[in-house]
């Protein structure tokens, strides 16, 4: 099948996907008890006045009927307003978002490229002490939780230690003062990140550089490898050269899939390092029944995902002529 | 993708680790502005817009703008005018009252007058907005007498215009009439009106909003208009003193606890847990403060059904509820214990002479009292609590008076990660209601699904709820227990219908002298704890913390010292006092 096939057929796919993730999002979030008018309501706040509430945000409307509105307004654009923010989710999904991918992106880069880079020359000191004890480190720290790290690095860098902020993505009293410049602004959201970033390495380098190794060991046993070093190629020449690029395959789909989820951020790490991000808003959208902050924002990570599948698989069969779909 | 970045790796990490060590010698920890008021709130303001706002930091921040008429005095608890000038005049002839405003300025400079009042007044009933137009209902017509003077005409009496009525907010007429103009005309106008943005509200307040960074921090700046600058109210003069305040964000209470001992906040205006309290003394430069609060945590009953009909059933199961016990070992001693639906600590109001159920007896004696309360009611059992011999055995089979087996039952909770305290207490009552042979379970489940569950669907047996906030008039308890309010979605949960309480509720809404009020409210309560469709079990203590290295004064009054008159009157330590 050649290419321009391959991407109609993955994208009708995806579109039916799509809808299918549409349609599930939209029954998920109505038929789950509790709503988002009973999420707000206070003892001021009289049966009337919820009626009132209720009817004024359609809710009373029937289930079918709502449907058919939240089709209508997804084709036109209009992915709604916020219940509790009072402002469309698009603008509040485009103030979270470049936080998230700023540190998600940051970290997964980071990661994968440590990860890569020390599992290519782990995998040659295979069976070796310092292979058992960084597989298992790996693998250690591949398994931490995340909260746990993330509040030990706190308590640790910048409570006990200091020098590193507490949380957040900036410093506030720099901010205000009406004369700090761009520069200044920028180093301090750099600042900022150093924690969150430490600890997403910690926890995300582990598992690439298994995979890394992995790959490797499976791409050392291969007749070319073999030739590489007849022809009297350096250990070096064949690990950079001729092994590690044929071994990075399932590393590419693994950051691939991990850089589309960078969008969703993460709920815990956000929360913990208050980092204002997309994972935070999610987890309150969700847990008000804010349902149009909540729905745009899975949509749109849903999109994000599938789009980036499909860069994956075309990016696969550019990679390794051998793969065919 | 990848190979480049194998290829270059090492480059690049060592490129992208230099820019990071660059921004963290460049930066350091911010500088103090010795004049800014730090805060740390828990979670983000939702709102500016003060009509959408339900959440409580958004309150918490517009309550440092927007101003009422009346507030609570700190010490007594009495109405204190703020932006009105005096105490209001009532008229009987015309039911209305009048009132003098003092001269105030919206922060913009211009004169906050009777019209803004009006202004206010009308936009709530127009567009019946959620959480005022109940306190608004009433008013029938609000009329400027001249620029400082504003009379309420009311087509009844209410006791709560006093109470509840006078210390809502006034907003300015020159803001908001656009809005209210244009939202009127969409098909939508609440919706409309709720969802206006307001990026720079008008206030009345110690503080005006200069800088909000969505996600990072809301930053405040003193209002150069604020009325009650250098005024004596309630024995205290008022600034504000800090120049400006800055919110901080922080989503979790322990980064924010590490934030209060590095420094980084001098306030975190939030109820923390007692678990904090050690670490926290320890520190030197922190000071804890215990404050009472107008809270109620109680187990509920729906009593459309039996066995929960039965006041004698519920008055046994509170005989074996150990309030102490909870209180010691779930709140670790920060709690008071309820005997009322009215908070003690809500002086006024508060009803002394009420039953304690079970007080200081031990685990068998409850036992033994809660068998004999359900004995002389009919219940029996196939093995009862108590043998022949007056001691406390291992029960069974508990059957209704009418003979009919009694039915296994849910306690419904809140979950542990919501509010472990409840969940917990489930538990213990559980196991309580056990000992007699109740046949209880507790079931914890989110509290959107509870709360459905219990106000609109009314399928439950019992829960465990709480207010955190109690409004200091005790109207609310016309709302949980008047027969009125017993429909689905009304707040009379537990479906309790008594004539003689209606009837006592119905006459302390209408009562206008405070006396008399109390007279009735006292003997509601009395009904309500003979009764007991809900069993009050504690009071949480209001834990706050501070730092002591920048700021001082704070004012301490029930719920805390996240209040008004804290902001109005802390001091920057270096200021003469």
């Amino acid at each position: 099948m050649n290419m321009k096939k391959l991407i109609l057929r993955r994208s009708i796919e995806i579109l039916a996907v799509f809808f299918i993730i549409l349609t599930g999002l939209f029954l998920l979030f109505h038929i789950a008890p509790g709503d988002p008018v009973s999420m707000m309501v206070d003892l001021t706040m009289t049966p009337e006045d919820v009626e009132r509430l209720v009817a004024q945000l359609g809710l009373d409307q029937p289930l079918w009927t709502q449907y058919l509105y939240y089709l209508k307004n997804f084709v036109t654009g209009n992915f709604g307003t916020s219940f509790h923010y009072g402002r469309p989710v698009i603008q509040i999904i485009g103030e979270r978002l470049p936080a998230t991918i700023l540190l998600f992106t940051t970290a997964t880069i980071l990661a994968a490229m440590a990860g890569v880079w020390w599992g290519k020359r782990i995998a040659w000191y295979k069976g070796k002490a310092v292979d058992t004890w960084v597989t298992i480190f790996s693998l250690v720290c591949s398994t931490l939780f995340l909260p746990w790290i993330a509040l030990l690095s706190i308590w640790l860098f910048a409570y006990w230690v200091g020098g590193f902020p507490l949380s957040g993505m900036m410093t506030p009293e720099l901010w205000v003062v009406p004369d700090t410049g761009i520069v200044s602004k920028a180093a301090d959201v750099a600042y900022h990140m150093l924690l969150p970033l430490m600890t997403l390495f910690i926890v995300n380098t582990g598992s690439y550089l298994l995979i890394m190794r992995s790959s490797m060991l499976e791409t050392l046993k291969e007749d070319y490898i073999l030739t590489a070093r007849a022809k009297g190629l350096t250990e070096r020449q064949v690990r950079n050269r001729h092994a590690a690029p044929n071994a990075a395959l399932p590393v590419v789909t693994s950051v691939g899939l991990s850089l589309a989820f960078s969008v969703n951020g993460g709920a815990l790490t956000e929360t913990v390092f208050s980092w204002p991000g997309i994972g935070r808003e999610l987890i309150f959208a969700v847990s008000n029944s804010d349902y149009p902050l909540a729905m745009a924002s899975f949509l749109f990570i849903a999109l994000v995902v599938l789009v980036a599948n499909l860069i994956v698989d075309i990016l696969y069969a550019y990679l390794d002529p051998r793969i065919s779909y | 993708m990848l190979l480049p970045v194998i290829r270059h790796g090492k480059m690049l990490t060592g490129f992208l680790l230099s820019c990071l060590l660059a921004a963290l010698i460049s930066c350091g920890p911010g500088k103090h502005d010795s004049q800014m008021l730090r805060i740390g709130l828990m979670e983000e303001p939702r709102t500016t817009n003060v009509w959408l706002a339900s959440d409580a930091n958004s309150r918490k921040v517009l309550s440092l703008i927007y101003q009422p008429l009346y507030t609570y005095d700190p010490d007594t608890l009495d109405l204190a005018p703020w932006l009105a000038a005096s105490m209001p005049e009532y008229d009987p002839a015309t039911e209305s009252y009048t009132i003098r405003l003092r001269h105030a300025k919206w922060s913009d400079g211009t004169p906050l007058t009777a019209h803004d009042v009006v202004f206010t007044v009308d936009l709530i009933r127009q567009f019946q907005v959620p959480r005022y137009y109940a306190q608004w209902q009433f008013v029938e017509k609000t009329v400027a007498v001249d620029d400082q003077t504003v009379r309420f005409f009311l087509s009844q009496p209410r006791a709560i215009f006093l109470t509840k009525t006078l210390v809502s907010f006034i907003v300015p007429k020159s803001q908001w009439a656009p809005i209210a103009q244009q939202a009127g005309s969409t098909k939508k106008p609440l919706v409309a009106l709720m969802n206006a943005k307001i990026p720079k509200p008008l206030g009345s307040g110690p503080y005006m909003l200069e800088q909000w960074r969505q996600g990072a921090f809301l930053h405040m700046k003193k209002n150069p208009h604020f009325f009650g600058k250098n005024l004596v109210i309630c024995n205290r003069r008022l600034g504000p003193h800090a120049d400006a305040i800055l919110f901080k964000m922080y989503s979790t209470a322990d980064v924010a606890i590490l934030a209060l001992k590095k420094d980084a906040v001098d306030f975190f205006w939030w109820s923390i847990q007692p678990g904090y309290i050690d670490g926290l003394e320890k520190n030197r430069n922190t000071k804890i403060f215990l404050s009472d609060r107008s809270a109620l945590y109680y187990m509920g009953f729906n009593v459309r059904h039996a066995p929960f009909s039965d006041p004698d059933f519920r008055r046994a199961a509170t005989i074996l509820i150990d309030k102490d016990f909870i209180i010691e070992r779930v709140l670790q001693g920060y709690a008071a214990s309820m005997d009322s639906i009215v908070p003690s600590e809500n002086i006024f109001w508060h009803a002394a002479d009420l039953p304690q159920y079970g007080h200081g007896l031990s685990r068998e004696e409850r036992i033994q009292m809660a068998f004999r309360l359900l004995s002389d009611a009919g219940y029996t059992w196939d093995r009862p609590p108590v043998n022949a011999a007056g001691k406390v055995v291992s029960p069974s089979g508990i059957i209704l008076p009418s003979g009919r087996p009694m039915d296994a039952f849910t306690i419904l909770t809140p979950p542990a990660d919501y509010d472990p305290a409840r969940a917990t207490c489930g538990v213990i009552i559980q196991e309580w209601l056990k000992d007699l042979g109740i046949p209880a379970s507790t079931r914890p489940m989110s509290f959107g699904a509870l709360l459905q569950r219990i106000k609109d669907r009314q399928d439950f047996d019992t829960f465990i709820l709480g207010y955190g906030q109690l409004s200091l008039d005790p109207d609310y308890l016309n709302n949980f227990f008047h027969s009125a309010n017993d429909r689905p979605g009304g707040w009379n949960m537990s479906g309790y219908r008594n004539p003689e309480f209606d009837r006592l509720a119905d006459a302390s809404v209408q009562a206008m002298e405070p006396a008399r009020r109390q007279e009735l409210v006292w003997e509601m309560q009395r009904i309500l704890m003979a009764d007991l469709p809900y069993i009050p079990l504690y009071n949480p203590v209001a834990i706050e913390a501070v730092g002591t290295q920048r700021f001082e004064g704070w004012e301490q009054m029930i719920d805390g010292i996240g209040n008004i008159w804290s902001i109005c009157r802390v001091k920057p330590l270096a200021a003469p006092m």
